[in-house]
């Protein structure tokens, strides 16, 4: 079937028209090969504009629309659908942007403009005539998600999505539910029993119909993509595997053993909050003199980042140790104090109230730990605002410190291709608006795993995570554009350098078969991974890539017709 | 049944998430936003911490995604009404605040906006530049479009009988924009000069500017613009629509006839006026003095009429000469009456017969027709209304002695205007109040002496005016050559003939239905004093235009009444403070020795400057001016004044609320010198000045004199962590503050910053990376303190910081070129009320209250309703998101365990 092309060219009220001698470049664009219709539209945008598009593809029977407007990133998909509605494969549309391109750019040079805008158009015409119709593609979504990590972020996780229908396969690595959670008396800012949060959300997710929890669990493999993925986990002395839709990561993180940092080592009283809690479980046994001294293991040169919840940590043991022993003097030696937003700033002044002494030290002079034989019983530190040093007696040192990354995280990053940060901490796909995401599709991430996390925000992001992984599962099937990367088997020169760059996941081997007795691995894209960004395509270094919408043919024949006389040919 | 459906309340990051999220579970979003665009305060800001990534970059993207989600339905620019029903199935209305403009029509193009000419405080830049009545909330708004700000109808406007776009004509005057200011007018009063001379002005009583000083002097700016078209070489002429056949004949010439001639004309119809006079304009002409309108005045406008093709006849008596079966007869499909009213009322007492005995508005149109009239030197003329101060005023012009007025009650009430009692006072023409005449004495049948009581004022009647009391056993006499009453005027019905069905009233006005001027004859209509008595010059003119409007469809045989019984609200609260007291601008007059002894104009009129000058007095009542200037350029026709508030329901399982924050007004924190030192400004001032598309386009400028500043001071928790206001801790100051004083550096490497703090709380991913980048790369100074008061140096208008140096332990004071406060956020004030609606509780602070704490963080008070971000807590972006994201899941969960 022959080309017939027709070109729209939009004056935007006068923001285009006004620079751009819209008539001018309609009646060139008419000149242009295959080119049957062409006309200006006040705003093609508006139904006007969209219904003559739609009539001429009736009438005159067109099979390629070219539209000469702003700019896709808000007005494509409006074009494209409209084509759809006509009965053209809305593949068969090319965008030229002769706003933000042209006439905004060249606001006072109205010649020069209008001839750019001519050369856009000519190059859209040229682009649109080689494009093919294309289908979008789609798989189907299994409704069951893998939550990796029995602790607060992934209970929650798994018991909204329970909730929500969804099949959850929970994997504990230990024999019990909860996580570092469980290893805390009292949670902030109630100073309830940690108990009365966690029991009866464990409770539920071992009752619940839809959750199967998998104790003294190991993951061993993960494959295939979003919507059908394969878990391969090994339990009860046997491997298993396990077919699910999502995942989500919440394996959680450490405490900070500050091994040789203020005589961790070398004193029995000088011990971390968490093993804090954990001597004192039953009591406070009689403690005088309390020191606990901040930001240790956090803040420094080696170690850079902040615990984010430390602070409330020694803020909630400091008060509740004064309040079972109201004369004791308990001091904090902090840096700065973290007590951010409504609850917190509230905390820190309840502390204070309750008598609590806080203490400002200098990174540069930091507090020293004196003691005899194996137990310290003095803190040498700067005060700041003083300006000398105090000596503090101390019956117990807790030293404060920071979450650290699980050892696992190294093992399940590559395992599952999801990035870790500079901190070791995984990374997500965007730190401001994608917080929960991974840049692959259908794997997510929640609580300390992804930093150290307090436990309204593990439980808030295990629900989020929690939405991610339903949005997919509800719709049945994910949905790509056509628009993706493809290999050329015969080209291939399986050097992986396209596996390694791709920032999805996309692309992986494959076995391929060249003739009966010859198979080699081969580089392939998984189309439902694929985003089209066509970074693989520019790393081939055999040129056995390509990126449909954008091949080489279509980008050199945009460039040929911008230089008269040129043809760019392969 | 359970609804598949979601409300999310709030357009910020939290709510478009919430939205984005419930979509792509299939779930139905309707997602209400109260301002014009989504988008909430993220689109404000110029980069994110820790990335610096461009703020509208990555915010834009989730814009579009709501917008063209196939689940989500936008309600911008609306507001909850009403909450009923419980989890799983509410029902909300919603008011959708009319934007004036076609959503669907609206191509986002901004023609509209150059040439609008109400200029605002632009919010969104946290007022550091202004934008027009008609705007896009920013740039990258979604929906891509406009609105009008209209607070309502200004009283300028609902006041004036004729309803001009008073506001309108006024902010035009004061660009300049003369032409079409006067267009504006002439599209409800033909006859503006005659009207700038001689309108009672109710707009001016209305004008709210009175609560600041005094009323704009709309009336004389009216008549600069109409005297301006009359003296240009071509004046202005409606464009006259389709030309039709249809004839209609107008009876009387004066400003009812004249009016509804005009709009007639303007609709193309074939328009004859008959006038029994020998000159046009009527009462115009006859009952008000040359030196208060001049006649060439009165020619020029009824010339613009006949210009557009309408024929007058003078000196034609309906009646008599032609009746108004032969006018029918001969095709005419409509008659208008407007005879006005010519009779003088009569005084009712003893020797009204006397010779010397002259009424008021005989006396006054022989005079205007020009004959001689001599009454002698003593005259009493009696009554307070505008034809009692012409009529005496006239007579001094004629050469009387002594012309004075009586008065029955006192100053306060007298009908005529002020500007004319002042004018009499100054030539010197006394005004007796408290008087009325009890009789006139004559001798030889000639008028020699008046009988006067003095009288007291009683209760109001039903005018509202106290009604004169006579005081018993005070007359006395006053010795007079004429006596000349001016108490009123009825109309003289002989063109009335037995031929047309139509009925008097008692007063002998005629009856017409009151909207459509339609009397008992179907095709005759009236208006004007014929019908109300005598009113004033504007009220005619709008009767004409109503007439007009009738007999248009009266002859295109359409229901004369539909969509016309329209209620005038004024719009209220109308902010008055801050404005400086401005006098009004006096109108120019002939000295009182130059005019007492003839007939010219005594008020010359304001110069381009005066007229200008006192137009920018207006304070934009209604903030949209109704000059439609807007509606006239946009090629898209989307712009609708008609539009109205209306109100929507939604069934929802589930609600989100996403209402965000405000900023802190900082201006009680007196010690920091906002608002008194030009150059302290807030953070989200600052976040403004240094984004691109900003008003200052990414410059730095200070303030007082738009220099660019070296060094910034930044002080931390302002209105936050503080006892006197906001006990919590904002949560994002630290980070955005330590952004700027990064993105500053950038723009200017020069420049250096210092950020005074309490704690630096850089709690998140990436935050202490970046604190130290700051320091290390970028120059920025943290020094931990709480500053004292910020002072001024008089001399560069640096801002000077007050502070402890709290690691030497010493008073220290630094000037820097500009000081930015990081005000403290608060929850919306929108939170009250939509608590109040919705039934969910708020806490101390006006945040949304999370009564099951961890267990539960989305949970609101009320089952079904949950809230994500900072409308429950200070929190950041990525919290924002997180929060959001998991409300989404809450509200899957009510919506599976419903179904």
């Amino acid at each position: 079937m022959s080309l017939r092309i027709g070109v729209f060219i939009c004056n935007c009220g006068t923001n285009i028209g006004g620079t751009v001698n819209v008539p001018e470049v309609v009646e060139y664009a008419a000149t242009l090969p295959n080119v049957v219709h062409t006309e200006g539209n006040l705003y093609t945008c508006s139904e006007d504009g969209l219904s003559s598009i739609r009539n001429q593809i009736d009438e005159r029977d067109l099979n390629r629309v070219v539209v000469a407007s702003c700019t896709p990133r808000t007005h494509e998909p409006l074009f494209k659908k409209n084509c759809e509605l006509a009965g053209l494969n809305k593949y068969l549309f090319e965008f030229v942007n002769i706003r933000e391109h042209c006439s905004w750019v060249h606001m006072t040079q109205q010649d020069d403009a209008t001839d750019k805008a001519k050369d856009l158009v000519r190059m859209g015409v040229a682009k649109v005539s080689l494009l093919t119709p294309e289908e979008d593609l789609s798989t189907d979504v299994l409704p069951s998600s893998l939550i990796i990590g029995g602790g607060i972020s992934g209970l929650s996780a798994a018991l909204t999505l329970a909730t929500q229908g969804y099949q959850v396969e929970l994997l504990e690595k230990t024999d019990r539910l909860g996580g570092l959670l469980k290893n805390v008396n009292m949670v902030f800012p109630s100073n309830a029993p940690t108990a009365e949060l966690l029991d009866p959300l464990v409770d539920s997710v071992i009752k619940h119909d839809n959750i199967r929890v998998h104790f003294e669990v190991k993951l061993v493999e993960v494959k295939g993509f979003i919507g059908n993925f394969t878990a391969v986990i090994k339990e009860n002395g046997g491997t298993g595997e396990l077919k699910i839709g999502t995942i989500i990561v919440a394996i959680g993180a450490n405490e900070l053993k500050p091994k040789g940092m203020f005589g961790y080592d070398l004193f029995d009283n000088v011990m971390t909050q968490l093993e804090f809690e954990q001597r004192y479980r039953r009591g406070f046994n009689g403690l005088k003199k309390v020191v606990m001294i901040n930001c240790v293991g956090a803040r420094t040169d080696e170690m850079p980042y902040c615990g984010r919840f430390c602070c409330i940590t020694a803020m909630k043991n400091a008060t509740l140790l004064k309040e079972a022993i109201p004369e004791a003097e308990v001091t904090i030696l902090q840096r700065d104090i973290m007590a951010f937003g409504k609850v917190f700033e509230e905390y820190y002044q309840k502390a204070m109230q309750v008598g609590v002494r806080f203490v400002r030290y200098n990174v540069d002079r930091p507090p020293e730990i004196k003691g005899a034989g194996d137990a310290a019983n003095k803190v040498k530190v700067y005060h700041e605002l003083m300006g000398r040093d105090l000596e503090l007696d101390a019956d117990a040192v807790i030293l404060t410190t920071p979450l650290v990354p699980a050892e696992d995280n190294q093992a399940l990053s590559k395992m599952m291709k999801i990035p870790i940060g500079n901190e070791g901490f995984f990374m997500e796909a965007h730190q401001k608006l994608r917080p929960v995401e991974f840049p692959a599709d259908g794997i997510f991430i929640a609580g300390c795993a992804r930093y150290p996390t307090e436990i309204v925000e593990c439980i808030s992001q295990g629900y989020a995570a929690a939405a991610k992984a339903a949005a997919p599962m509800a719709q049945g099937r994910v949905v790509t554009e056509a628009f993706i990367s493809k290999v050329n088997p015969l080209s291939c020169s399986s050097c992986g350098r396209c596996i390694e760059i791709c920032p999805f996941g996309a692309v992986d081997w494959v076995e391929f078969r060249f003739s009966p007795e010859i198979t080699r691995e081969i580089a392939t894209v998984n189309p439902t991974e694929c985003k089209g960004c066509g970074l693989c395509v520019a790393s081939c270094l055999s040129n056995a890539i390509y990126l449909k919408g954008f091949t080489d043919e279509e980008i050199l024949a945009m460039v040929g017709t911008t230089i008269a006389g040129h043809e760019f040919t392969l | 049944m359970s609804q598949k459906a979601a409300l999310v309340i709030g357009g910020g990051i939290a709510g478009m998430q919430a939205s984005i999220d419930l979509a792509n579970m299939g779930i139905k979003v309707y997602l209400m936003e109260k301002k014009p665009s989504i988008g909430g305060r993220m689109a404000q800001l110029d980069k994110t911490f820790p990335t610096n990534d461009c703020s509208m970059c990555i915010l834009a993207p989730k814009m579009i995604e709501c917008a063209n989600h196939e689940n989500v339905d936008l309600l911008t620019y609306s507001e909850l009404s009403e909450l009923t029903g419980s989890s799983g199935d509410f029902k909300a209305k919603i008011i959708r605040k009319a934007r004036f403009i076609d959503e669907d029509k609206c191509v986002g193009c901004g023609e509209c906006i150059e040439g609008c000419p109400i200029t605002v405080t632009d919010e969104f830049n946290a007022g550091l530049g202004n934008r027009k009545a008609i705007y896009k909330y920013f740039p990258q708004a979604v929906p891509s479009t406009f609105a009008i700000d209209r607070r309502g109808t200004a009283p300028c406007k609902t006041a004036c009988p004729a309803h001009i776009s008073v506001q309108g004509y006024v902010a035009l005057i004061a660009q300049g924009r003369f032409q079409e200011a006067l267009k504006l007018i002439k599209e409800e009063n033909p006859l503006p000069a005659i009207c700038g001379r001689v309108c009672h002005h109710p707009c001016e009583s209305a004008c709210t500017r009175s609560q600041v000083d005094e009323p704009v002097a709309i009336d004389f700016i009216k008549r600069f613009v109409a005297d301006l078209d009359l003296k240009s070489e071509t004046r202005y002429l409606p464009q006259i629509k389709k030309k039709r056949a249809h004839k209609v004949a107008i009876i009387g010439a004066g400003p009812a006839g004249l009016s509804c001639a005009y709009y007639l004309a303007k609709e193309g119809y074939q328009v004859t006026i008959y006038e029994k006079l020998p000159v046009t304009g009527g009462m115009l002409s006859v009952g008000i003095p040359e030196y208060r309108l001049p006649r060439d005045i009165i020619n020029a406008e009824v010339q613009v009429i006949r210009d557009m093709g309408v024929k007058i006849k003078t000196g034609v008596d309906i009646g008599k000469d032609i009746t108004i079966e032969q006018l029918r007869e001969e095709g005419y499909n409509a008659i208008f009456l407007g005879i006005g009213a010519h009779k003088c009322t009569s005084l009712n007492i003893e020797g009204e017969n006397l010779e010397g005995v002259y009424p008021g508005v005989d006396f006054l149109r022989e005079v205007n027709l020009g004959k001689q009239v001599s009454l002698g030197d003593r005259i009493a003329v009696v009554g307070g209304g505008n034809v009692a101060m012409d009529t005496v005023r006239t007579a001094l012009r004629l050469g009387a002695k002594e012309p004075f007025i009586i008065y029955r009650r006192s100053l306060e009430e007298m009908p005529a205007n002020e500007e004319e009692v002042e004018e009499c006072e100054e030539e010197g023409i006394p005004i007796y109040p408290l008087t009325n005449p009890k009789r006139i004495i004559g001798e030889n049948g000639r008028v020699k002496a008046i009988e006067c009581l003095k009288m007291k004022l009683g209760e109001p009647d039903e005018s509202g005016r106290r009604r004169p009391i006579p005081i018993e056993g005070s007359e006395f006499i006053i010795e007079v050559d004429g006596v000349v009453p001016a108490i009123g005027q009825e109309s003289d019905w002989s063109c009335l003939g037995p031929e047309s069905a139509c009925t008097l009233s008692n007063w002998g006005t005629m009856n017409v239905d009151p909207i459509t001027l339609q009397t008992d004859d179907s095709d005759i209509f009236a208006g004007g004093d014929a019908v109300t008595g005598p009113k004033t010059v504007i009220e005619a003119i709008e009767a004409g235009k109503q007439a007009a409007i009738s007999i248009d469809r009266f002859i295109r045989g359409v229901n004369l009444r539909e969509g016309r019984e329209r209620e005038w609200e004024p719009v209220e609260d109308v902010p008055t403070e801050g404005y400086d007291h401005i006098p009004r601008t006096r109108m120019p007059r002939l000295e009182p020795g130059d005019r007492a002894n003839n007939f010219q104009e005594v008020q010359l009129g304001f110069s381009e400057e005066q007229a200008v000058t006192e137009a920018k007095r207006c304070i934009s009542c209604g903030i949209c001016s109704e000059c439609y200037t807007c509606a006239e350029v946009c090629k898209a026709e989307a712009v609708d004044f008609a539009q109205r508030d209306r109100e929507v329901t939604v069934n929802v399982g589930a609600i989100v609320l996403a209402t965000g924050f405000d900023l802190y007004d900082v201006s009680p924190l007196m010690e920091y010198g906002w608002g008194r030192i030009e150059n302290v400004i807030t953070a989200m001032q600052f976040e403004r000045m240094i984004c691109a598309s900003g008003p200052t386009t990414g410059h730095l400028k200070r303030p007082s004199d738009g220099k660019e500043p070296k060094r910034l001071g930044f002080i931390q928790c302002v209105g936050s962590r503080d006892v006197r206001h906001m006990r919590y801790c904002s949560a994002v100051c630290c980070m955005h503050a330590t952004k700027e004083a990064i993105l500053a550096h950038e723009h200017y490497p020069e420049l250096t910053s210092t950020i005074f703090y309490m704690d630096m709380r850089a709690v998140g991913k990436g935050f202490q990376e970046y604190v130290r980048r700051a320091k290390t790369e970028y120059e920025v100074e943290y020094i931990r303190t709480r500053p004292g008061r910020v002072t001024l140096n008089e001399e560069n208008q640096n801002p000077v910081i007050h502070y402890e140096d709290t690691i030497n332990r010493e008073f220290r004071a630094r000037e820097f070129d500009m000081v930015i406060l990081s005000q403290a956020l608060i929850p919306t004030e929108s939170n009250i009320s939509i608590a109040k609606r919705l039934g969910v509780e708020l806490d101390e602070f006006g945040f949304i209250a999370t009564p099951e704490g961890l267990s539960n963080p989305f949970g609101t008070t009320k089952e079904g309703v949950f809230g994500c971000g900072f409308c429950q807590s200070p929190m950041d972006v990525p919290d924002s998101v997180v929060r959001a994201s998991g409300a989404a899941s809450k509200v899957a969960e009510v919506l599976a365990q419903h179904s």
